[in-house]
C-alpha cells in the first residue's frame, strides 16, 4: 500500500458573507487522512463540519489553503466519483430508480456498466442486508434501508475514502448504530478510509481518530 | 447506453410506475399536433393533387398558343413532336357561345377538340357520366353536368348554339341561323367552374361556329411520364415555326398553384403552433422537474457527472418526448387518414350534411396525399421544436452547482 495520504488538507480557510457580516467558518484547518484510517469529526451546529466536508470532497473550494487527493491538487468530477464515496444525511437516492439501479448509478456516472458492475452492486446490497429488496424503489424502503443503499452506492466504485456527512442524522438510534457498524465494517473490508462527520459522541468514538471542530479549527475531542 | 439517456428514460418512465402521467400528457401534446398536421396536410395535398390532375387532364401538360390564330396546326404539331419528352399533341379551338334550350339560355365556354387525336392527350372520355364520347360528331355536343341541369338538357335533346360570328354577319346585313346540335354526352370533372359552363364540340364544328377556316387557337401537348413540363415548354419555344408560345401547366396556372401552396403553408404554420404550445408545456414541466430535483441534480454532480452531462439528461428528455410523440402522432395521423372517408361519412350521417357536403365541396370521398417532403418537414419540425423545449431546463440544470443544489430545501 502506498504511504501517500489519501487526503491532505493544509491551512484551509473558508468564510461566508451573511448580510454585511463576514463569517469565517474555517480558520486554517489541517487534516491528513491515511489509507484505511477512520476519522470522526464532531462539532456543534454551525461549527463548519459540513462546510469542511464539502471542501474535502472537492464540491466547494477553500478561500485559501491547499487540498491534495492522493497527492494531486485537482479533482475532476469523474476522479471524485472514483476516488471518493459520499454518504449524506438525507440519503439522496434517485426516486425513479430501484435500489440496485441506485447503487449502479455511481458506476454509470464514471464509466460503463457491465455484468461485473451489476454483480458488485448485487453483492454490496447483499452485504448491507438488502439482497431481497434490490428491485424496490426508495419510496418502498425505510429510512435505515435507504441509507444502506446509499452506503452501497458510496462503495460501488471501490473508493479510497468515504466522506459521510451525518449519515445517522435522519435515523432512530437503533438504525443509526447499525449504519455506523456497517460503514466501519465495510470500510475495513474494502480497505478504504472514512471521514465521519457527526454530532453523536458514541458514533464518533467508534473511529480510530476523533477530532472536534470549534471556532474554525480542530481541537482534541 | 450513456447514463444521461438512461436517466432521462428512467425519469420519464420510472421503475414501478405503470402510467407516468406527466410523460403521457407531454407525449400526447406533441402527438396531437403531429396528427393534426398529418391529416390536414394530407387532405390539402389530396385536393391539390386532384386539382393538378384535373388541370393536366383538360389542358395537357404543355399548351402551345399562337399570337392570334394558328393557321397551320399540323406544322406546329410536327415541330412539337421533335422535342424530347413529347408523346402526343392535339389542336384545339375555344371561345364563348350562347346556348339555348327552350327558353333557357346560357353562355358557356366552348372547346373544339380533334376527335382523331384528343384521346392521346386529354382523357375527356374518363369524365363522361352520361351518353358516349364516341357519339360526338359535327352535329352533336357534350355538355358539362351543371350546365345540362341549368338548361334542362338531357341526352338526345337539341340545343341552339349562337356564336359571335352571327353578330358579325348581322353587321354585314347577313343572317346566319344558329346551329342546332344534339346532346350526346354529359361530363363532370369535379371542378365547379368547368362543370357549370363548358361545352365540347368537334374541332370542325368549332371552326365553323367561329369562322376559323382551318385555323385553331392552340395545341395541347402530352408528355412522357417523368418529363419536366417546364423544360419541355422551353425546348418547344425554341423549335416553334410560328409566332406562338408554349407554357407548362404549372406556368399557365401559376397564380392558382401559388394560392394552393400558400393555403397549405398557412395551415402548416398555424397547426405547427399546436406543437409549439405542446413544447412550451414540455419545457414548463421539465423546468418544474429541475426545481423539484435540484438535490438529485446536485447528487449527480457530486457522484461524478459533469454539467454538460446533466444538461444532456434533460435535453434527452425533450428529445425522447419529441420522438415518442412524433411516432405516436404519425401512427394516429395515418390511421385517421386511412379511415378518413368512414369518419366523414359518420360525421355527415350524424349531422345530416352528406348532401350539402357533396353540393358545396363536390366530393363524397376525401382525397389524401402526403409527399415525402411534407412528411419530412412535419417530422423534423416536431423533433426540432421538442428538442428546443428541453434546452432551457437543461441549461438551468447545468448551471446548478452541486454544493448549492445539495444544500437546497
Amino acid at each position: 500500500m502506498s504511504m501517500m495520504p489519501i487526503l491532505q488538507a493544509t491551512s484551509l480557510h473558508k468564510s461566508y458573507l451573511s448580510g454585511e457580516r463576514h463569517i469565517e467558518v474555517l480558520r486554517g484547518v489541517d487534516l491528513v487522512v491515511a489509507a484505511g484510517e477512520s476519522v470522526s469529526i464532531r462539532g456543534e451546529s454551525g461549527s463548519g463540519k459540513s462546510t469542511l466536508l464539502n471542501l474535502l470532497s472537492g464540491l466547494d473550494a477553500p478561500d485559501s489553503g491547499e487540498l491534495r487527493w492522493e497527492g494531486e491538487a485537482s479533482l475532476t468530477p469523474v476522479r471524485r466519483g472514483r476516488l471518493l464515496g459520499l454518504v449524506f444525511q438525507a440519503f439522496y437516492l434517485v426516486p425513479e430508480l430501484d435500489a440496485e439501479a441506485n447503487v449502479l448509478l455511481a458506476a454509470r456516472l464514471v464509466g460503463k456498466v457491465g455484468e461485473p458492475e451489476r454483480a458488485r452492486a448485487r453483492e454490496l446490497l447483499r452485504r448491507v442486508g438488502l439482497a431481497e429488496r434490490a428491485q424496490h424503489v426508495p419510496a418502498k424502503l425505510s429510512g435505515g434501508e435507504r441509507q444502506r443503499v446509499a452506503i452501497a452506492r458510496a462503495l460501488m466504485n471501490r473508493p479510497r475514502l468515504i466522506l459521510a456527512d451525518e449519515p445517522t442524522g435522519n435515523l432512530d438510534e437503533g438504525s443509526g448504530d447499525a449504519i455506523i457498524d456497517l460503514l466501519l465494517s465495510l470500510g475495513r473490508e474494502e480497505g478504504c478510509a472514512l471521514v465521519l462527520v457527526t454530532h453523536n459522541a458514541a458514533h464518533a468514538a467508534r473511529c480510530a481518530r476523533r477530532l472536534f471542530l470549534r471556532e474554525g479549527g480542530f481541537h482534541a475531542a | 447506453m450513456s447514463w444521461p439517456i438512461y436517466l432521462a428514460l428512467k425519469q420519464l418512465f420510472p421503475t414501478g410506475r405503470r402510467f407516468p402521467f406527466f410523460t403521457f400528457i407531454s407525449i400526447l401534446g406533441v402527438a396531437l399536433g403531429v396528427t393534426l398536421l398529418i391529416v390536414s396536410i394530407s387532405v390539402m395535398g389530396g385536393f391539390g393533387r386532384e386539382i393538378r390532375t384535373m388541370i393536366v387532364h383538360t389542358q395537357g401538360e404543355v399548351q402551345v398558343r399562337a399570337a392570334g390564330l394558328m393557321e397551320n396546326p399540323g406544322a406546329v404539331m410536327d415541330a412539337v413532336k421533335t422535342v424530347r419528352g413529347v408523346v402526343a399533341a392535339t389542336p384545339f379551338a375555344e371561345g364563348v357561345v350562347m346556348i339555348k334550350r327552350d327558353r333557357q339560355p346560357a353562355f358557356p365556354a366552348i372547346q373544339g377538340v380533334d376527335m382523331d387525336r384528343v384521346d392521346e392527350v386529354v382523357p375527356l372520355r374518363r369524365y363522361i357520366i352520361a351518353g358516349d364520347f364516341e357519339d360526338l360528331d359535327d352535329d352533336r355536343v357534350i355538355l358539362s353536368s351543371q350546365l345540362a341541369i341549368s338548361i334542362g338538357a338531357r341526352i338526345g335533346d337539341t340545343v341552339m348554339v349562337y356564336s359571335p360570328l352571327l353578330l358579325e354577319k348581322l353587321q354585314a346585313d347577313e343572317v346566319l341561323m344558329p346551329r342546332e346540335l344534339e346532346v350526346c354526352g354529359i361530363f363532370e370533372i369535379g371542378h365547379q367552374q368547368l362543370d357549370s359552363s363548358v361545352v365540347i364540340v368537334t374541332l370542325r364544328t368549332m371552326q365553323e361556329l367561329y369562322g376559323l377556316g382551318r385555323a385553331v387557337h392552340g395545341v395541347n401537348v402530352r408528355l412522357a411520364p417523368g418529363a419536366d413540363p417546364d423544360r419541355v415548354a422551353r425546348e418547344i419555344n425554341r423549335v416553334l415555326p410560328v409566332n406562338g408560345f408554349a407554357k407548362s401547366w404549372m406556368d399557365a396556372n401559376s397564380e392558382f398553384l401559388f394560392v394552393l401552396q400558400l393555403e397549405k403553408n398557412m395551415i402548416f404554420f398555424l397547426l405547427l403552433f399546436i406543437i409549439v404550445v405542446a413544447a412550451f408545456s414540455v419545457a414548463s414541466s421539465l423546468l418544474i422537474a429541475v426545481v423539484r430535483k435540484t438535490r438529485e441534480i446536485g447528487l449527480l454532480g457530486a457522484l461524478g457527472a459533469s454539467p454538460r452531462q446533466v444538461a444532456a439528461c434533460f435535453c434527452y428528455q425533450g428529445i425522447i418526448i419529441g420522438v415518442t410523440g412524433t411516432a405516436l402522432g404519425l401512427a394516429l395521423g395515418f390511421t385517421v387518414v386511412h379511415f378518413r372517408n368512414h369518419l366523414v361519412a359518420g360525421f355527415t350521417r350524424l349531422t345530416g350534411s352528406q348532401e350539402a357536403l357533396e353540393r358545396f365541396y363536390q366530393f363524397s370521398q376525401l382525397p389524401a396525399h402526403l409527399s415525402g417532403k411534407d412528411l419530412a418537414l412535419i417530422v423534423c419540425s416536431a423533433l426540432v421544436v421538442s428538442t428546443l423545449a428541453g434546452l432551457l431546463p437543461a441549461w438551468r440544470a447545468a448551471k446548478l452547482k452541486p454544493v448549492e443544489a445539495l444544500r437546497s430545501e
